[in-house]
């Protein structure tokens, strides 16, 4: 699940802002002048770039950096942004009234558009499908084909075997930070070991964020079954051929419950607290000062909480983070596709797929690119630098569990984080009834 | 000359007619279709969008009884807390010099949307203590902080330590809490109606109960009471009619976790965000269905006081 920005946090479904993100540019050059960035390739000539609306999720500092990535295109970019896009576009393709582009995170909605013919492919805009191919990694382009033919591309990918800690009461401590080596047990003995030292809880989790409640708590499941039972497992469970109900999924819960629900693990004690504390409040726990907890499981994301949260915080000194302990990575992205193959829509898809543009956003801090060609030293410090490394170098690598299946499959896996965390004695029967959500 | 001619009226009436059929019978008629059809609209299905209703096979992500249910307890606490408060403030604001004053306070709410109202509340009911007023004041009262929006205890044992601790509904705490707000938006509606209606009761009516020795009580009971009985049916239905559709407030204060699902949230999501639109559209027949009697009811009275006019 994606998170959303602050702005969003209060708002609902139907509070949402259009926001123009570039001013109409005058085109009054008509030489045929072929490099120019403007042109539509295939078209041959000059192209006056119209309007292409955007269906996103970005807001506030995001939408902030997201415009001044689209600033230098020339077109206009008609930008709506909302927490709750399932719904909206669903609501939108179903009316007929489908934007230009979208760029939710979940993939589910993605093929199902695909495979009932509502989506143009990108070989329809003349050189994209052969850049994504090119400068894209294999398992990300891979993300993107339904029925071999490719319909979207990824960008703003997040990591999500990433542990946030707070490095100076772990100095402090004499603690050892855990890494992809240690093992889940090592975790746990770790959890143990701050928490008999009386200083600080060793984790803090919140699991609110409005209609993705549970979210942080699906991320866990979903990176200890990678770490556990590994990649072919995991696919299982995407393609159903393999239960929610099955024993490797049993495990990665009831593995989650060890410490989500461990005696004094978490600060935020007991399961209605973790319900009811929203996600980005438990990350701030971790820096403030005194810090009030040691660690904080959550996406590569975080990193940009942590930053605005606390202006003046130092990459490395002041938070740092670390492989989750297994080694392997699930992580998230958005994914961007098209409803029309009007020149507008594919200059605006092919401008927005290249490094020149992503690099603008890189450099702003909190996306990471998995476009080969954006330069690792655009990155604003060493955490986010090492953030990317660690996405693009991962040995396994799956997309986010619960974005990978979507619609009503999604939604009972969030439940049934907050269900287990009420109620964990109930772990089968909430198992059974996730897998019976699945169409 | 016109009436001769039985078609003229019907020119008159035919634009009114047209959007009344475009908006409001063809939408009707598809949704009562589509609960006919499999989750995509493609193919009958007969009554299985219905038999999942009563069958509530995933109690889980779209727990049908549950939302029934909540229905129903909007139904039956929304008004029946709404109108005596709202008839109580009314009576008692007409003895007050500031009357203008204290229903305009309990007025404003009405003025704010329903998801404005519901934003305020969800800072209201923030968990951490430093932040949510409700839970500030139960720290201050030496109690431990609520999970107001997300706690599905019982509201009966939370209240009067009745039951095990960990027992949860039917009556949940966080379906409370969303009840408390409407009832905060709305009792000021019933305020100014009653209020009205107080008003236009002519005071020789009630010099002359006072002058044969009727006490406050009494005149309250056997005089402003009977005399105010339409206004209340007619708040009362405004009312019910409210709860039945209600799903702003419970969308985005909790929409519709922790068992807090209604009919109408339930319906949305399983149409757009499971996006199986049978059941979806099947719910919403179920909806209407609720409403139907609800609405001839009171068209038979409005009917019923046009006569005696």
């Amino acid at each position: 699940m994606k998170y959303i920005t602050d702005t969003w946090r209060w708002s609902s479904r139907f509070a949402m802002v259009t926001v123009l993100a570039a001013a109409f540019v005058a085109c009054g050059d008509d030489d045929d002048d072929d490099d120019d960035a403007t042109n539509t390739p295939g078209d041959g000539g000059q192209v006056q770039l119209g309007e292409v609306d955007v269906l996103g999720i970005w807001g506030a500092e995001e939408l902030t950096s997201f415009e001044a990535m689209v600033e230098p295109w020339g077109g206009t970019v008609n930008f709506t942004g909302t927490r709750d896009i399932t719904s909206q576009l669903t609501l939108q393709v179903e009316g007929g009234n489908p934007p230009d582009v979208a760029a939710p995170a979940e993939v589910g909605l993605f093929q199902e558009f695909a495979r009932n013919g509502r989506l143009t492919p990108l070989s329809a805009c003349e050189g994209l499908e052969d850049l994504i191919r090119d400068k894209y990694p294999e398992s990300f382009v891979e993300l993107g084909e339904v029925d071999g033919e490719l319909y979207g591309f990824f960008m703003k990918a997040d990591s999500k075997a990433t542990i946030f800690y707070n490095p100076g009461l772990f100095e402090e401590n004499d603690w050892d930070v855990p890494d992809g080596d240690s093992s889940f047990d090592d975790l746990v003995s770790l959890s143990e070991e701050i928490r008999d030292s009386g200083t600080v809880p060793p984790w803090s989790m919140g699991m609110e964020e409005g209609a993705g409640t549970g979210f942080p708590g699906t991320d866990w499941i979903q990176q200890i079954l990678l770490n556990e039972s590994g990649g072919d497992v995991y696919d299982d469970i995407v393609t159903g051929e393999k239960g929610f109900d099955s024993d490797e999924m049993k495990d990665a819960w009831e593995k989650f419950g060890e410490i989500a629900l461990g005696e004094g693990f978490v600060l935020q004690d007991g399961a209605s607290a973790i319900n009811a504390t929203n996600f980005r409040d438990a990350i701030y726990t971790v820096f403030e000062d005194p810090p009030e907890a040691a660690m904080v499981y959550i996406g590569a994301f975080g990193s940009g909480f942590i930053t605005t949260q606390f202006p003046g915080i130092e990459a490395g000194t002041g938070f740092d983070f670390t492989t989750f302990p297994g080694g392997d990575v699930t992580g998230g992205a958005n994914i961007v596709y098209a409803f029309n193959d009007d020149p507008t829509t594919c200059d605006f898809l092919t401008y927005i797929a290249g490094a020149e543009a992503q690099q603008i956003w890189v450099e702003l801090g909190g996306f990471t690119s998995v476009n080969e060609d954006v330069d690792l030293e655009a990155y604003p410090n060493d955490v986010a630098r090492r953030l990317a490394e660690q996405l693009l170098d991962a040995e396994t690598f799956r997309f986010d569990l619960d974005d990978a299946i979507g619609g009503g499959l999604q939604q009972a896996y969030f439940q049934g984080v907050t269900q287990f965390l009420t109620n964990p004695d109930q772990l089968d029967q909430i198992l059974q009834q996730i897998e019976a959500a699945r169409e | 000359m016109i009436g001769r001619k039985p078609w003229v009226p019907w020119i008159w009436l035919s634009p009114s007619l047209l959007l009344l059929g475009v908006f409001l019978v063809y939408p009707v008629i598809d949704t009562v279709r589509r609960s006919f059809l499999d989750r995509r609209s493609d193919e009958w299905v007969g009554l299985d969008n219905y038999q999942f209703i009563i069958d509530n096979p995933q109690s889980l992500v779209a727990d049908t009884h549950g939302a029934i249910f909540n229905n129903l307890l909007w139904l039956v606490l929304f008004p029946l807390i709404v109108v005596p408060l709202g008839l109580v403030l009314a009576v008692l604001t007409s003895r007050v010099k500031y009357e203008a004053v204290a229903k305009s306070a309990i007025f404003i709410p009405m003025a704010i949307s329903f998801v404005a109202a519901a934003v305020i509340w969800r800072f209201m009911f923030v968990f951490d203590s430093d932040i949510g007023t409700m839970n500030a004041l139960m720290v201050e009262i030496n109690e431990d902080p609520v999970a107001w929006l997300q706690d599905q205890r019982s509201a009966q044992r939370a209240a009067f330590d009745i039951g095990p601790e960990e027992a949860w509904g039917p009556i949940q705490i966080n379906n409370f809490a969303l009840i408390t707000i409407g009832v905060w938006m709305w009792t000021g509606f019933a305020l100014v109606v009653l209020s009205a209606g107080l008003k236009s009761i002519s005071t020789e009516i009630l010099e002359a109960a006072r002058v044969d020795g009727a006490n406050e009580w009494q005149l309250f009971r056997r005089i402003i009471l009977p005399i105010l009985s339409p206004t209340i049916a007619v708040v009362t239905t405004t009312l019910v009619i409210l709860a039945l559709k209600v799903f702003d407030l419970v969308w985005v204060t909790t929409g519709g976790r922790f068992g807090t699902d209604v009919v109408a949230t339930l319906f949305f999501k399983e149409a757009f965000v499971v996006r199986d639109f049978g059941v979806g559209a099947a719910l919403a027949v179920v909806l209407l269905v609720a409403v139907v009697p609800i609405m001839v009811l009171s068209l038979r009275r409005f009917q019923f006081q046009e006569e005696i006019r």
